[in-house]
C-alpha cells in the first residue's frame, strides 16, 4: 500500500489529506473534514482530470488561444501541448471553431477561444 | 609632504603593517604598486599619496590580496568596419564630456570621430536622471582647483547650451537646510565662504524658508539659498549634444571599443578599436570610468580612477508639488556614505534622492544595495515627511570616475604627443561640461591642431516633441500631421507612438535608448505596459525580429525566443 | 480639439467592469454610452488570461478569460454601444469633462452626464520593492510575461524564478511549465501561498514546481540579462535572515507581488481614495465622493474573481443610469463601514441605507470556523483565507436598522 499527501481544493479550508492507495484506488484517508473532500481525493487518485488550454501559432505571426472541450487526464497535459506545438492556424477562425479533432484520441476536441480575422 | 615622508608615514602606521607598497615617481606622476588587506586601504593610500608635493597624478596599482581582479572582456566583434578611417581628432567616450568636446570641435573644419563602446550615448556616468547645475563646487573644495573654476564657468554657459540645444533646463535654486536652531548663526559664516567661490547666496530665516518650501518639517530652522543652482537630465543634454555634433559632421561610432592606441615616435598615430583602426594624430580621452585604461593603452598612464558608487531613489512625479527647490542637508556631521547628495528636482517633475558615496573596487558595480537604499531613505525622508515609501518608483546606482587627487585631470599628455586626457570628471562634471569642452579645444589648438571655423556650423538642435508637455492645441496640430502622436503607448508618462518612432529615427535601437529619449518605461509601472508595444515598434522600424532586440545592447535580449520553440527544436 | 458636447454616459475602461457597466446601462435605457479604452482591443486583461476558471458564478460555466469577455464584447457590439479603442483618457475634471486622445480622431473633449471609472489595476513593479542588485533585462511582472507569451507569442525566458505566489504568479508558473520553460521556484514571503489552493495544486504541484514559503529574493545578479537570483529565508517581520541565502541560476525573474488599483485619473478629478484599497471610497451604489462619478471592478479594490468585477460593474451601470434619470436616492444618512479585527479591507466603505448591500471583504490572515460580523449580524464560514474575497449580503431592512457606524470583523481559529 502506498501513502499519498493530497491537498483538497474543494473549499478554502484546504485539508492536507493522507490517502492510502492500493491498486490505483484510494482505499482510506485521514484529515479530511467533509464528504466532498473524500470524493475529491478518490477522483484525484483514480483519475485526475485537468482542463487543457494553450495557444497555437498563427501563420504569419501571432498566436490564438485554444482549449479542450472537456478535461483530460493530468498526465497527458504535456503530451497535449506538444501535439499543439506543431499546429499552425490561418484566419479566419471563429470563436469555438475546432482546431484539433479528438485530441490524442481522448474524445475531446481543441477549439479556438478567440476569433481570428 | 615629500615622497620619502609619505613612505615613512605608511611604514610608521601599524594599520598598514601588512601592506606591501612600492612607490616610484616618474615626472610628476606617482606610481603605487603592491598589495593591501582591503579595498579601503587601496583608496586610503591613494588619497594619502595625493598629498605629496608637486604630484600631478596618482597611478594606484595597489590591489587587495585575494580579491579577484576585474575581468575586462574584450570580445572582438570580428568586423573591421572602421578599418582605414581617417580623422583629425578621435574623441573616446560619448558621455556628456566627450559629446560636449565633439560638438565644440564640430564648429571647425575637421574630421571628428566620436567613439563609444556602448550601443548608445550617455550610458556611463551621464545616465543619471538628474544633475544639479552647481553654483559652486562645494565648501570643502579649494576655490583655486580646476573643478571649482570650471564649475563656475560651466554654470554661466548653461543658458546658452540649453537655448541652442533645446534641452530642458531649470534654475529652481538650491536650499541647504539646517534642522537645528544652533546651526543658524553659522549660515552667515558659510555664506561668506560661498561668496569667495563667486557664487550668489542668501541666508534664509525660518519664516521665509517655510514660505519658500512648505513641505519642510517644523524643525527646519534656516537655510542658505543658492539662486543659480539649476537642474538638467544629463542624458538629455548628452543626446542633444551628439545630435547637434552629428548634424555638424561628427561621425559617431557606437558599439566600438578602444583596444589600443598606435603611438609612433612619441606621437599618436591611430586608435585601434575592436572594429578596426582609425588613423589620427589627436586622441581626446574622455572615456570616463575607463579613461585611466585608455591612457594606459597609449603607454602614458597619469592617473587611476577609483570607482565611487552612488545609489539613488526616484520619486513619482505625482508628488511633484511636495518640493519646490533642490534641497541639500546642512549638517554638521555628515554621514560619510552619503556625503553630498540631496533632493534633486528633475526636469520631468520627479524627485531624485541621493546619491550615496561608496568606494568600490569594480567599475561595473552598478548594483543597488539594501543598505544604500535605506541610507538614502533615512537621510532625506526627514526633510519631506509627506513622501511615503510607496512614492518611490525605483532605485538605481551609478559609478563616478574619481581620481585620487579628486580634481579634474584635464591636460595634454607629456609623454605622448597628441593625447589629451580628460579624466577624473566627477561632480560637478555635468556643470563644468561646457567649460571643459572649450578648455579641451584650446588645449588641442596649443598642441598644434589647426582650427578653421566652419561657415556651415549650425549651433541649433531641436528637441523631439513631447506629447506630455504640450498644450491641447499643439497636440492637435501634431496629431493632424502624424496620427501616431495620438496613440499613447506608455500610459504612465503619456508617451505616444510618434515620439517612439522619432526616438528611433534619432538613433535609439534598444528599449533603454527609447526610454532615455522619450521617458517610456520610466514611470511608475516601469515598463510593464509599454514594453510589448515598444518591442513591436522597434522591430517594425528597425526591420529586426523581436527576439533580437535588447534592453541595452550586448546580451540583454528582452525575450528568449518564440513560443513553441522548445518543442520545435528551437 | 473636437468638442463632442454632451455624452450621457462615459465609461473609462473597456474590461470586465466597464463592459458590464455599459451593458447594464443600456438595459436601463441609456442611449448614448461611450466606452473609452486605451488598448487596441477591448476586454482589458482577460484576452491574455487563456486559462479556465472564469464565469463559474456568473454564468455557471467554466470559461477561459477570452471566452468570458468575448460574451460581453459581442453583446456590446450587438447593443450598439460605442467602444472607442486606443483611446487614452488624459484627464477628468470634477465638472465631468473628459479629455481623451486617439490616433484616428485626435483629441476629444466630452462633457459627460455621468462617468463610470473602470480603469482596473496595474502590477507592482520591481522598482517599488527595491530588490537590491543589478538592472538587467529579464525582469518582468507576471502580467507583462503573460502578455508576451499568450498574446504576442514570445518566450520571456527559458529558466524562470517567480517572486510572489498570488494567482497570477501561480498561473504563469503553469503556463511556463506547459510551454517548455523551466520554473526553478516560486518564492513567497508569507508562510502561506498568496493564491487559491486550487492553483497551488494545479499550477505548482502538478508540475513539480517548488513553492518556497517564508523566503524572498534578496539580490538580482546579472548586468545584461538576469543570471541568477539570491533567495533567503525571512523572519517574522519579513526581513531576510543572514546566512540562509541561496543562489538560484535563472535567466528571468517574474514578479507577482501585488496589484494596485489605477487611480491617477480619479485622483486628478479630486475623488477621495481609501488607503486600504487604493481605490475610491464607494457606497453600495458604487457612487464615489464626487457627484456623477461611479466606480467598479479592480479600480475600486482588487477582486479575486472576475465574476465579482462584473457584478460591481452592473451595479455601477445601474446606479449611473438611475442618476441620469434622476432616480438615484441621494446619500442622506451615510454610515461609515469600519474594518476591524482580521479585516484588511471592505467595500463598500460607505452605506446610505437605501437598498440591499453586498459587502466584499478580505481577511488579513487565514482562519477556520470563522464568524464574519457585519454591523452585529453574524455569518459563518468553514474557513477564510486572504486570497479569497468574502461576500456578505445584507437586505435593505437589515442595513436600515444599523447605527451610525458599521463595524466589520472576522473571528475564528488560526488556520495553518
Amino acid at each position: 500500500m502506498e501513502v499519498k499527501e493530497l491537498t483538497c481544493v474543494i473549499c478554502p479550508l484546504g485539508c492536507r489529506a493522507k490517502v492510502y492507495v492500493e491498486g490505483g484506488r484510494a482505499v482510506g484517508w485521514e484529515h479530511l473534514e467533509c464528504k466532498a473532500g473524500e470524493e475529491y481525493v478518490k477522483r484525484e487518485v483514480e483519475r485526475p482530470l485537468r482542463d487543457f488550454f494553450t495557444v497555437v501559432r498563427v501563420k504569419g505571426g501571432g498566436v490564438l488561444p485554444v482549449r479542450s472541450t472537456g478535461p483530460i487526464p493530468k498526465e497527458r497535459l504535456k503530451e497535449a501541448v506538444k501535439e499543439l506545438a506543431a499546429v499552425e492556424v490561418e484566419g479566419p477562425v471563429r470563436m469555438g471553431e475546432v482546431v484539433v479533432k479528438n485530441l490524442l484520441g481522448l474524445g475531446v476536441d481543441v477549439v479556438a477561444t478567440w476569433e481570428l480575422e | 609632504m615629500k615622497v620619502e615622508e609619505f613612505e615613512e608615514r605608511v611604514k610608521g602606521d601599524p594599520s598598514f603593517s601588512r601592506v606591501s607598497l612600492r612607490i616610484s615617481l616618474e615626472g610628476e606622476i606617482l606610481f603605487l604598486e603592491g598589495e593591501t588587506e582591503s579595498w579601503e586601504q587601496v583608496v586610503e593610500l591613494g588619497h594619502l599619496a595625493a598629498g605629496v608635493e608637486g604630484v600631478r597624478g596618482i597611478v594606484n596599482r595597489l590591489w587587495p590580496r585575494g580579491l579577484p581582479k576585474p575581468e575586462r572582456k574584450r570580445e572582438g566583434k570580428g568586423k573591421a568596419a572602421w578599418d582605414g578611417m581617417r580623422a583629425d581628432v578621435v574623441v573616446v567616450g560619448a558621455g556628456i564630456v566627450g559629446a560636449g568636446i565633439a560638438r565644440e570641435l564640430s564648429r571647425y573644419e575637421l574630421e571628428v570621430v566620436l567613439v563609444e563602446k556602448e550601443e548608445d550615448v550617455a550610458w556611463g556616468q551621464s545616465k543619471g536622471g538628474a544633475s544639479w547645475i552647481h553654483g559652486f563646487a562645494g565648501l570643502d573644495v579649494d576655490p583655486t582647483s580646476l573643478k571649482a573654476k570650471l564649475c563656475v564657468e560651466g554654470n554661466a554657459l548653461y543658458d546658452e547650451w540649453a537655448e541652442e540645444l533645446d534641452f530642458s533646463f531649470k534654475r529652481p535654486g538650491l536650499l541647504a537646510v539646517v534642522m537645528e536652531e544652533e546651526l543658524v548663526p553659522l549660515l552667515e559664516v558659510a555664506a561668506e565662504r560661498v561668496r569667495e567661490h563667486g557664487c550668489p547666496v542668501r541666508v534664509i530665516g525660518r519664516e521665509e524658508l517655510h514660505r519658500m518650501e512648505p513641505g519642510l518639517p517644523p524643525e527646519a530652522a534656516g537655510a542658505l539659498f543658492f539662486p543659480t543652482y539649476g537642474v538638467v537630465a544629463p542624458y538629455e543634454v548628452t543626446i542633444a549634444l551628439v545630435e547637434n555634433a552629428v548634424a555638424n559632421g561628427v561621425k559617431l561610432l557606437l558599439g566600438t571599443e578602444v583596444i589600443g592606441v598606435r603611438v609612433e615616435e612619441g606621437r599618436v598615430k591611430g586608435v585601434i578599436t575592436d572594429r578596426g583602426e582609425i588613423f589620427t594624430s589627436f586622441l581626446v580621452n574622455a572615456a570616463g570610468l575607463y579613461s585611466d585604461e585608455v591612457a594606459e593603452l597609449a603607454g602614458a598612464p597619469e592617473f587611476t580612477i577609483h570607482p565611487r558608487k552612488g545609489e539613488m531613489l526616484l520619486i513619482d512625479w505625482k508628488r511633484a508639488g511636495a518640493c519646490l527647490h533642490n534641497l541639500a542637508p546642512g549638517e554638521l556631521k555628515e554621514d560619510p556614505y552619503t556625503k553630498g547628495g540631496g533632493i534633486s528636482l528633475t526636469v520631468d517633475g520627479n524627485m531624485l534622492w541621493g546619491p550615496t558615496a561608496q568606494e568600490v573596487p569594480y567599475k561595473e558595480d552598478t548594483e543597488t544595495t539594501k543598505e544604500g537604499m535605506e541610507r538614502v531613505w533615512r537621510k532625506f525622508s526627514k526633510y519631506l515627511p509627506s513622501i511615503k515609501r510607496t512614492d518611490v518608483i525605483t532605485a538605481f546606482a551609478g559609478v563616478r570616475a574619481a581620481t585620487y587627487t579628486e580634481d579634474f585631470h584635464i591636460a595634454p599628455s607629456r609623454k605622448v604627443k597628441g593625447l589629451v586626457n580628460v579624466g577624473g570628471i566627477q561632480s560637478p562634471g555635468i556643470t563644468a561640461a561646457p567649460a571643459i569642452a572649450r578648455m579641451v579645444v584650446d588645449i588641442l589648438r596649443k598642441e598644434g591642431l589647426e582650427l578653421r571655423e566652419k561657415v556651415s556650423f549650425n549651433p541649433r538642435r531641436r528637441a523631439a516633441p513631447r506629447f506630455r508637455e504640450l498644450g491641447d492645441r499643439e497636440r492637435e496640430q501634431l496629431i493632424s500631421l502624424d496620427r501616431r502622436y495620438g496613440r499613447v503607448v506608455c500610459r504612465c508618462e503619456h508617451v505616444t507612438e510618434g515620439e517612439v518612432v522619432e526616438a528611433i529615427r534619432r538613433g535609439a535601437t534598444t528599449l533603454d535608448g527609447i526610454k532615455f529619449r522619450t521617458r517610456a518605461g520610466m514611470g511608475r509601472c516601469q515598463g510593464g505596459f509599454c514594453t510589448p508595444h515598444l518591442l513591436r515598434i522597434l522591430s517594425r522600424e528597425l526591420g529586426r525580429p523581436v527576439e533580437e532586440l535588447t534592453k541595452k545592447g550586448g546580451k540583454s535580449r528582452v525575450v528568449m525566443g518564440r513560443i513553441k520553440e522548445p518543442f520545435l527544436g528551437g | 480639439m473636437r468638442v463632442e458636447g454632451e455624452v450621457e454616459l462615459v465609461v473609462v475602461g473597456g474590461g470586465a467592469a466597464g463592459l458590464a457597466a455599459a451593458l447594464k446601462a443600456r438595459e436601463e435605457g441609456i442611449e448614448e454610452i461611450w466606452v473609452l479604452d486605451r488598448n487596441e482591443r477591448p476586454g482589458g486583461i482577460l484576452p491574455q488570461c487563456i486559462h479556465t476558471g472564469f464565469g463559474l458564478h456568473y454564468f455557471g460555466e467554466n470559461l477561459t478569460g477570452p471566452e468570458y469577455i468575448h460574451r460581453f464584447i459581442r453583446r456590446a457590439r450587438e447593443e450598439g454601444i460605442t467602444i472607442k479603442l486606443e483611446t487614452m483618457v488624459l484627464r477628468l475634471t470634477k465638472e465631468r469633462e473628459v479629455v481623451a486622445v486617439n490616433p484616428s480622431e485626435g483629441l476629444l473633449k466630452l462633457k459627460a452626464g455621468a462617468v463610470i471609472l473602470a480603469m482596473g489595476c496595474r502590477e507592482r513593479p520591481r522598482g517599488s520593492l527595491l530588490i537590491p542588485g543589478g538592472r538587467p533585462a529579464g525582469i518582468f511582472t507576471a502580467g507583462t510575461a503573460q502578455r508576451l507569451l499568450d498574446l504576442e507569442g514570445y518566450l520571456p525566458g527559458r529558466e524562470v524564478v517567480i517572486l510572489g505566489s498570488g494567482d497570477v504568479g501561480l498561473i504563469m508558473a503553469r503556463r511556463f511549465a506547459m510551454e517548455g520553460v523551466e520554473v526553478k521556484a516560486v518564492v513567497e514571503l508569507m508562510p502561506y501561498p498568496g493564491g487559491l489552493g486550487r492553483n497551488v495544486v494545479q499550477c505548482l504541484e502538478d508540475f513539480g514546481i517548488p513553492l518556497l514559503l517564508r523566503r524572498t529574493v534578496t539580490h538580482i545578479h546579472g548586468r545584461e540579462r538576469v543570471e541568477a537570483v539570491t533567495v533567503a529565508e525571512v523572519d517574522g517581520e519579513g526581513n531576510p535572515i543572514p546566512g540562509t541565502e541561496r543562489k538560484i541560476p535563472c535567466d528571468t525573474l517574474v514578479l507577482s507581488v501585488g496589484l494596485i488599483p489605477e487611480n491617477e485619473l480619479s485622483e486628478g478629478a479630486g475623488i477621495e481614495l481609501d488607503e486600504r484599497t487604493g481605490g475610491p471610497f464607494v457606497d453600495e451604489f458604487m457612487r464615489t465622493s464626487l457627484e456623477g462619478f461611479f466606480a467598479c471592478g479592480n479600480v475600486v479594490t482588487v477582486f479575486d474573481l472576475v465574476d465579482h468585477v462584473t457584478l460591481t460593474g452592473e451595479r455601477a451601470g445601474k446606479s449611473a443610469s438611475q442618476y441620469l434619470k434622476g432616480e438615484l436616492p441621494p446619500p442622506r444618512r451615510v454610515r461609515e463601514v469600519r474594518p476591524g479585527e482580521n479585516v484588511r479591507l471592505v467595500v463598500p466603505q460607505r452605506v446610505s441605507g437605501e437598498g440591499p448591500v453586498t459587502f466584499y471583504l478580505r481577511v488579513s490572515r487565514p482562519l477556520r470556523e470563522a464568524r464574519v460580523e457585519v454591523g452585529g449580524k453574524s455569518f459563518f464560514r468553514k474557513a477564510v483565507r486572504p486570497p479569497e474575497m468574502l461576500t456578505v449580503e445584507l437586505g435593505k431592512e437589515e442595513v436600515g436598522g444599523l447605527g451610525g457606524e458599521i463595524p466589520v470583523r472576522v473571528l475564528g481559529k488560526p488556520l495553518g
